[in-house]
């Protein structure tokens, strides 16, 4: 490494320190709320992330996009810059939260979640931009308390980029987004008129599972989640919904082994 | 993890013997089809309500809870109660269902209950007070609000949200499509219901163990 390399690094490490314009956490009823940029300046035609940090008080929690039982998923109103843009949330994978024989999916204490952006080839070096959001939310522990908070971050806009302090944020959120499952593994669901089975062929035996349905009304969320250890993988009895009246040709959602999460998209049959 | 057992004990249970009263569980839960299933409940207003009684008319179950700002966000609008009056006034049984346990949220006793109706100006035909939560496991009631519509056959047409907004925003009730009108409208003119389920949005509804 050269002598100019190191310079360059403490140069943008010195950035980072005075260029991001962090808002302070936003209250919201039992928390607070952040938006937060991986980067500390935006570059004319790059992508970045920004998240939105959710703090929560102990029991209460928050929505994932499929919400369970009850409540509903956070939404975002975006009010961007000309030139920038948003894609859609990317939900860390959640919690079963289990109260009054339902289940709903969620986060508690803490969650990141993160939002693909764009900065258009046409921002202007040496301006900045605010990026500001709306954000609705229901936090709910025994009780549901809707809430709204405006939040916003100013990002410089420039050629160079590097690091902010919440990049290990970043990092952590990111290691919890569900992943494209390896190719040589399968996923099967057989309909049994009362229950899906989902089968999984993961390269070896599985004893615990937990699946995470995007699809509204598909499965009873509340029902457990009967997992049977095969040689290859596993299979999981999925009790299916009340309210599923006609026959569903792919079963969608997340799965979860120990700490990673994996996208099932399993044909029906 | 000891319920999950029961409940399939239960629904086991209730399978084998169809005629007699069962003790219901989320797992027995009534689907958009099936014959609704009978009950007995209490109205706030120290009458005894059974689904039987009113074979010929349309009956439309709402689960409530006073606390869950969903349901304000339906009675703070007024919402509810003009649902309820202008249906009631078309001849349709409306039981409000509170299946909220003691000690929960929305738990209330027949005087509350009371004073609340006056209060809201609501008016169904009777609310009925179901903290033993039987009639919400009966029907596999999840949310508040969460609605259901028999009709005069005793068949279930329509299990699901209230309208295809699910927000607690009252500025979200003008405009929203409202499924228990749709329901009601259709079947009254002899249609069938062209969106008999939709997910319920709401609060959880706060059943005791």
């Amino acid at each position: 490494m050269s002598g100019r390399w190191h310079f360059r690094t403490l140069g943008a490490a010195v950035l980072s320190l005075v260029s991001v314009a962090y808002a302070a956490p936003v209250s919201i009823p039992h928390g607070s709320v952040e938006l937060l940029s991986e980067v500390p300046s935006l570059q004319p035609g790059k992508s970045f992330y920004a998240g939105l940090k959710f703090k929560l008080e102990t029991g209460w929690h928050i929505y994932w996009i499929n919400p369970g039982d009850a409540g509903q998923p956070p939404k975002l109103t975006w009010q961007l810059p000309a030139g920038i843009t948003a894609g859609p949330i990317e939900w860390p994978y959640p919690k079963r939260l289990a109260a009054f024989s339902a289940v709903d999916f969620g986060y508690e204490d803490e969650v990141l979640l993160l939002i693909p952006m764009k900065a258009g080839p046409e921002l202007r070096n040496g301006g900045s931009a605010n990026l500001a959001a709306e954000v609705r939310m229901i936090v709910c522990r025994e009780m549901c308390i809707p809430g709204r908070a405006q939040v916003a971050a100013k990002l410089p806009v420039q050629a160079q980029s590097g690091q902010t302090r919440a990049n290990p944020l970043f990092a952590a959120a990111r290691r919890k987004l569900p992943q494209p499952a390896p190719r040589s593994w399968e996923f099967r669901a057989t309909d049994q008129t009362e229950a899906f089975l989902l089968s999984a062929v993961v390269g070896g035996p599985i004893r615990q599972a937990v699946f995470f349905p995007l699809e509204e009304s598909q499965i009873e969320n509340a029902a457990p989640q009967v997992v049977r250890t095969s040689k290859t993988g596993f299979e999981m009895r999925l009790q299916k919904s009340s309210q599923l009246l006609k026959p569903i040709p792919r079963l969608r959602g997340v799965l979860l082994l120990g700490d990673k999460a994996y996208d099932v998209n399993a044909p029906v049959r | 993890m000891k319920r999950p057992a029961l409940h399939t004990f239960a629904a086991i249970f209730a399978s084998v013997v169809l005629t007699l009263p069962i003790t219901p569980t989320a797992s027995a839960a009534t689907r958009v089809g099936d014959i609704a299933p009978d009950f007995q409940g209490t109205g706030s207003d120290g009458k005894s309500y059974g689904l039987a009684q009113y074979k010929g008319k349309f009956v439309v179950l709402e689960w409530h809870n006073q606390g869950c700002p969903y349901t304000d966000k339906h009675y703070e609008s007024g919402n509810m109660q003009r649902l309820q009056k202008e249906w009631t006034a078309k001849g349709v049984v409306w039981f409000t269902v509170i299946s909220s346990a003691p000690g929960t949220q929305g738990y209330v006793d027949a005087s509350d209950e009371n004073s609340y109706l006056a209060r809201m100006k609501a008016a169904p035909t009777a609310a009925l007070l179901d903290p033993s939560g039987q009639l919400g496991h009966l029907y596999g009631a999840k949310t508040t609000p969460h609605m259901f519509v028999i009709n005069p056959q005793g068949v279930l047409i329509y299990d699901g949200a209230i309208d295809d907004r699910p927000t607690t925003d009252v500025s979200d009730v003008n405009g929203a499509k409202n499924y228990v009108s749709e329901a009601l409208g259709e079947a009254m003119a002899g249609k069938t219901v062209a969106t008999p389920v939709t997910r319920p949005y709401g609060c959880s509804v706060k059943y005791g163990n």
